[in-house]
């Protein structure tokens, strides 16, 4: 095993379109080394959209699950406790104190200038 | 110990019990979750073998298998490369995706022949776009077929020699020749128009990464089509040799191009995919659906322009809302897809040239897989 050369190895690559955006998935390309590897990327899969930085990796770097390993990901549902939902009922109380709650919205707002 | 060192050890306990208790409390939180998933699949694990065994969650039965696989493809769920698939749907996307893959390479050799041949500097910028699209068009579904074929031990370079030994099979369109610029027009507008009514039809198919791929491919394959629209506009407003060209080239194409969606049902060459792809939810519509959507958007722009389809028992019919028309020479297409047609071996040869001529590149860069 290993001894066999070859000129397909197998990449990965993810990009993002803007330097303040995520990684995204971008297909996969055959290259022979890591250098060939990007210069793929970029010709197989930027060519027309705003790219601000490219991932490669070797696929055999990465740890994939399998279906059976697929059923760890199922979520109870009674998890209502650790989302907003489960807090709902806030609103209506927070109305007997003439008061708004403060929700997802209203939190995510206060980054700015103080108003 | 004086009261102060008592103190400070009894704080410090606490820190350690709270810390503990919280630790413990995050940890379990964080695995129910978990465990409740392990304890359900376990548990049907047993129910299904009889409570007999309760490690392994691998179900062996092929049947049991089958049956949860044709669920999800029922619930239209996503495929993917490492889940259990039947035989039947590997083989079957395997055909359709390399065929696919093969067609989007071939097909850029009978446009790469009009680069240096292009009319302006702009249109020549143009189709060197187009024809790169189609070769990363190609890389993309020649990935997609070789993820299928990691079972059988098969890569790229066995697919190559697959397409050179006449087993892999491409688009019956692009073995076809082309005469004039009007071709380059042509084979973008409508040629691509007929691509992407398939293509389109394949972006919710069940197979994941075929769908993903369609996603970027139909994406690129409307600046394919408009750089097609836009050579056939240029022409037929121009000079009266421009619009010949136009209407001699689809004199021409017709015909392929009724070929392109593959004959009605099976017993005109002995074989089709079409009713695999429909059962596995790969794509919806039969081949005929195919060519009466492909005649219901292109036949009126053809029209408007001026220009004569070369049938004339071609009409629409009203009560059936079907085309009618002339059937083209399905024998000719057994023997195109056999790799006889007008320029199969000449591309076949180019291909090959290229392979072989470039070898000496993959000898120098290949490394150790390991």
């Amino acid at each position: 095993m290993g001894e066999e050369k070859t000129f397909y190895q197998e990449y990965e690559i993810f990009s993002k379109r803007t330097p303040s955006s995520a990684f995204q998935h971008q297909y996969s390309l055959l290259a022979p080394n890591e250098e060939m590897a990007l210069i793929m990327a970029q010709e197989n899969f930027m060519r027309r959209e705003p790219v601000a930085d490219i991932w490669i990796v070797n696929r055999k770097n990465i740890k994939r699950m399998n279906a059976d390993e697929k059923l760890t990901l199922g979520r109870l549902e009674n998890k209502d406790y650790r989302t907003t939902k489960g807090y709902g009922y806030l609103k209506k109380k927070w109305r007997k104190y003439e008061q708004e709650i403060l929700d997802e919205k209203e939190i995510l707002s206060w980054g700015g200038e103080r108003k | 110990m004086d009261k102060a060192g008592k103190q400070v050890e009894v704080a410090m306990k606490w820190e350690l019990i709270k810390t503990y208790t919280v630790t413990r409390f995050i940890v379990t939180e964080y695995l129910d979750g978990v465990y409740v998933t392990l304890w359900k699949a376990s548990t049907m694990h047993m129910l299904d073998k009889g409570g007999t065994r309760m490690t392994n969650f691998n179900s062996t039965n092929d049947e049991k298998q089958l049956e949860q696989f044709m669920q999800r493809i029922e619930a239209n769920d996503k495929i993917e490369a490492s889940d259990w698939m039947p035989d039947e749907y590997r083989m079957t996307l395997i055909k359709l995706i390399s065929m696919h893959g093969m067609s989007e390479i071939m097909g850029a050799l009978p446009e790469k022949e009009w680069v240096p041949k292009a009319p302006t500097l702009q249109r020549k910028l143009g189709i060197m776009a187009k024809v790169q699209d189609e070769m990363g068009h190609g890389q993309l579904l020649l990935r997609v077929t070789e993820d299928l074929l990691v079972p059988y031990g098969k890569n790229r370079a066995d697919l190559m020699q697959d397409l050179f030994n006449g087993d892999l099979k491409f688009h019956n369109v692009f073995h076809m020749e082309t005469k004039t610029w009007a071709d380059a027009g042509i084979i973008g507008w409508l040629v691509d128009g007929a691509a992407i009514i398939t293509q389109t039809d394949m972006l919710k198919a069940s197979y994941g990464p075929y769908a993903r791929a369609l996603q970027r491919i139909c994406a690129e394959e409307v600046f394919h089509a408009q750089h097609g629209e836009s050579i056939i506009l240029a022409l037929v407003e121009g000079t009266d040799l421009q619009k010949a060209i136009v209407q001699e080239a689809l004199d021409r194409w017709w015909e392929p191009l009724l070929m392109f969606f593959g004959p009605a049902s099976k017993e005109t060459t002995g074989s089709s995919k079409q009713d695999l792809t429909i059962k596995y939810k790969i794509r919806t519509k039969t081949n005929e659906e195919f060519r009466q959507i492909f005649f219901d958007k292109y036949i009126p722009r053809i029209i408007s322009l001026g220009l004569k389809i070369p049938d004339p028992t071609l009409r629409y019919d009203q009560d059936s809302k079907l085309w009618f028309y002339e059937q083209p020479d399905w024998n000719a297409f057994k023997k195109i897809i056999k790799n006889q047609g007008p320029r199969s071996e000449a591309r076949l040869n180019l291909r090959r040239h290229s392979y072989e001529y470039n070898s000496w590149v993959r000898d120098a860069l290949s490394t150790s897989s390991s």
